[in-house]
């Protein structure tokens, strides 16, 4: 497995929120699950003291590191507010932040992930689920219940399709190191790239589905990067030039970016296209 | 979203970048007394398309013939949008276009300053078949400010005046939220001086609401209305309408179709942990668009639960047109529901799909 594991602790900022404190309970109870330390303090500016479903609450990360110790930041704060939280992740030598928010302006998220750059703090996301371990951890979203323990990584630029791939994998008996969702924004904090390098390093890890959507480069730039047997399928084949679907970086701009060039570019290379999510097991198995 | 013309000149105008004397006008009523732009005006149609010049947007005439030729564009479309407003200008003694832009590197993740003597309208071929010609800097987000070197790297041998141009544009760039500001041509004059010849700005979407845009007017009016509802929705020609939850499934959804030869009508996002009055909500808003024959709703349950949109479909009451896919948290539940009041679920979205397919055909 990758990024985090059962000895990993967690802060939540926007703990107080409704999205929040509903994740902390989920989180916490899949920690309890897998016998791991899961999340040891949330984070809301004025309401520390209080307390959200077991955990206790802190006015800011540096108060909560005070009295616990936690490896990584889950955000769940509002848009406005998440760039900061990124930062503030990163200045109190956080090793992780995953930043689950949506609609952060893409100025907030350049300048958080360039200073979390300086402070050598890894950034997931912004507007991604999050990342799964199975048996391990959960920081972020992902419905635990569809995944297992297994050879194969996954890395999304999408939500519910990773899950939806994710269940495929389990329902034909192929489990995962670890399900990395990175994001559906133009500028994101780990890309193709750099989670295919972790998966290298990965002894668990045998054969990478890579799950990428229309908008950008970073699909061909991650395959170009990694000797891992890989299976990609890219969402859009059908998306029209200039429309915005869904997230803010599925777009065709100026001609570039389109489903098809990109499935075409992965062929090229080698890499194996699914071109509908059912074909994934089949088509991973053949590589394991 | 992206800005006008006028919109975006009048952005540099403030941040010091020259530009042409200009006025916009709705109507040839307007146009009033043209004699302070000399003896010939550029009449150019602010329309949300690019290659405009090329589509006869932009007309350079003498002063007295602009009435009846501004006439003329406001009875035209440009690539099937009507003319509704007409930027005028003074029509410049242009010595040498040059070109200058900053945007958004999705894989740096930094702003990335270009700039190139080869400017004008053939820059797109420029970038494909020369793009040596075309000088970048990666700008580190935390400067304030284009370092000097990085400025004097980018203009090379141009003229030195264009360089506080190129300092204000990546300023622009920064304090308006941009994705995108652009200057093509950037104009040396015959006398010297230096013009933003057009303006091309694209404000981030997830940004308007601080720099104070009420909406956003990229949308069509349906998609308006989804947006409020909280819906990503972009409109598409096709009869069969889709309902997902997460863009990623969506498009899959859409691109599933597509195999079976068919067209999606629309892309409908409800988000993540949709209820049941937002599943309902989006059912009626497609059962009300035009050339919808078949909705097929494919939902994976994770926050969202698969018995809350049950309830919300069954609200809808459409059972006949909708076809739906389920899968995930509660989902007995909500199969249980839907069988009782009459409605076709499948687990699959290859199997729901098709059936949606055998519907719509």
């Amino acid at each position: 497995m990758i990024l985090a594991d059962r000895k990993t602790g967690v802060i939540v900022t926007g703990a107080t929120g409704r999205q929040g404190l509903f994740h902390i309970r989920l989180m916490n109870e899949y920690a309890r699950e897998v016998g791991g330390v899961g999340v040891v303090a949330g984070v809301t500016p004025g309401k520390g003291g209080q307390e959200v479903v077991g955990v206790p609450v802190y006015d800011s990360i540096r108060a909560a590191l005070r009295e616990h110790e936690a490896d990584a930041s889950v955000i769940f704060v509002p848009a406005g507010a998440a760039g900061d939280s990124i930062m503030e992740s990163a200045a109190n030598g956080l090793s992780l932040a995953v930043a689950i928010t949506e609609h952060i302006p893409v100025h907030d998220t350049m300048r958080a992930l360039a200073y979390a750059r300086l402070c050598g703090t890894t950034v997931i996301g912004p507007n991604c689920p999050g990342l799964l371990s199975p048996g391990e951890a959960k920081l972020g979203i992902m419905p635990a219940q569809l995944a297992m323990p297994g050879p194969v990584g996954v890395v999304s630029r999408s939500g519910t399709l990773t899950y939806e791939i994710v269940d495929e994998l389990t329902r034909a008996g192929i489990g995962q190191s670890t399900v990395v969702g990175i994001g559906g924004d133009p500028v994101i904090g780990s890309t193709f790239s750099e989670i295919l390098a972790r998966f290298e390093k990965d002894p668990q890890t045998k054969a990478v589905v890579l799950v990428g959507e229309v908008g950008g480069a970073l699909e061909q730039e991650g395959a170009a990067s990694t000797s891992l047997p890989l299976v990609a399928y890219v969402a859009g084949v059908s998306a029209p030039p200039d429309k915005r679907m869904g997230h803010a970086g599925a777009i065709v701009e100026g001609g570039e970016g389109d489903a098809r060039s990109k499935i075409q570019a992965l062929e090229a290379m080698g890499v194996t296209v699914a071109s509908r999510p059912s074909e994934i097991p089949g088509l991973i198995r053949s590589l394991l | 979203m992206r800005l006008r013309e006028y919109e975006g000149k009048r952005i540099f105008a403030e941040a010091g970048i020259p530009v042409p004397a200009g006025r916009i006008v709705r109507s040839v009523g307007e146009l009033g007394d043209l004699s302070c732009f000399g003896e010939r005006v550029v009449l150019k149609a602010q329309v949300d398309v690019g290659g405009r010049g090329k589509a006869g947007g932009v007309v350079i005439c003498p002063v007295h013939e602009a009435p009846a030729r501004a006439a003329e564009l406001f009875g035209r479309t440009i690539r099937g949008l009507p003319v509704t407003e007409i930027l005028v200008e003074e029509c410049l003694p242009i010595a040498h276009e040059y070109y200058c832009a900053v945007l958004v590197d999705r894989s740096t993740r930094q702003p990335v300053v270009l700039f190139t003597e080869a400017g004008g309208v053939e820059i797109e071929e420029t970038a494909r078949q020369d793009p040596d010609r075309i000088r970048r800097f990666d700008v580190n987000p935390l400067l304030t400010e284009l370092p000097s070197f990085a400025v004097r790297d980018l203009i090379g041998r141009a003229p030195k005046a264009l360089g506080p141009m190129v300092s204000a544009l990546y300023r622009v760039f920064v304090a308006k939220d941009a994705l995108l500001a652009e200057i093509n041509p950037l104009v040396v004059l015959d006398d010297g001086r230096v013009v933003a010849a057009d303006a091309k700005v694209i404000i981030d979407d997830n940004a308007l609401a601080r720099q104070g845009f009420e909406q956003n007017r990229d949308l069509t009016e349906r998609e308006a209305e989804a947006e409020r509802h909280g819906f990503s929705y972009v409109e598409l020609d096709g009869e069969i309408g889709v309902i997902g939850n997460g863009a990623g499934l969506t498009m899959a959804t859409l691109d599933l179709i597509e195999q079976y030869g068919l067209r999606a009508a629309n892309f409908l996002d409800v988000g993540g942990g949709a209820d049941r009055e937002r599943v309902a909500h989006a059912v009626r808003l497609l059962a009300g668009a035009p050339g919808v024959r078949v909705i097929i709703v494919n939902l994976l349950g994770g926050i969202t639960r698969c018995d809350e949109v049950a309830r919300g479909i069954i609200d809808a009451g459409i059972p006949q047109r909708v076809i739906v896919r389920m899968a995930g948290t509660n989902e007995a539940e909500g199969r249980a529901l839907l069988t009782e009041h009459g409605y076709e679920m499948y687990d699959s979205m290859d199997r729901a799909v098709a059936a949606a397919a055998e519907a719509g055909a």
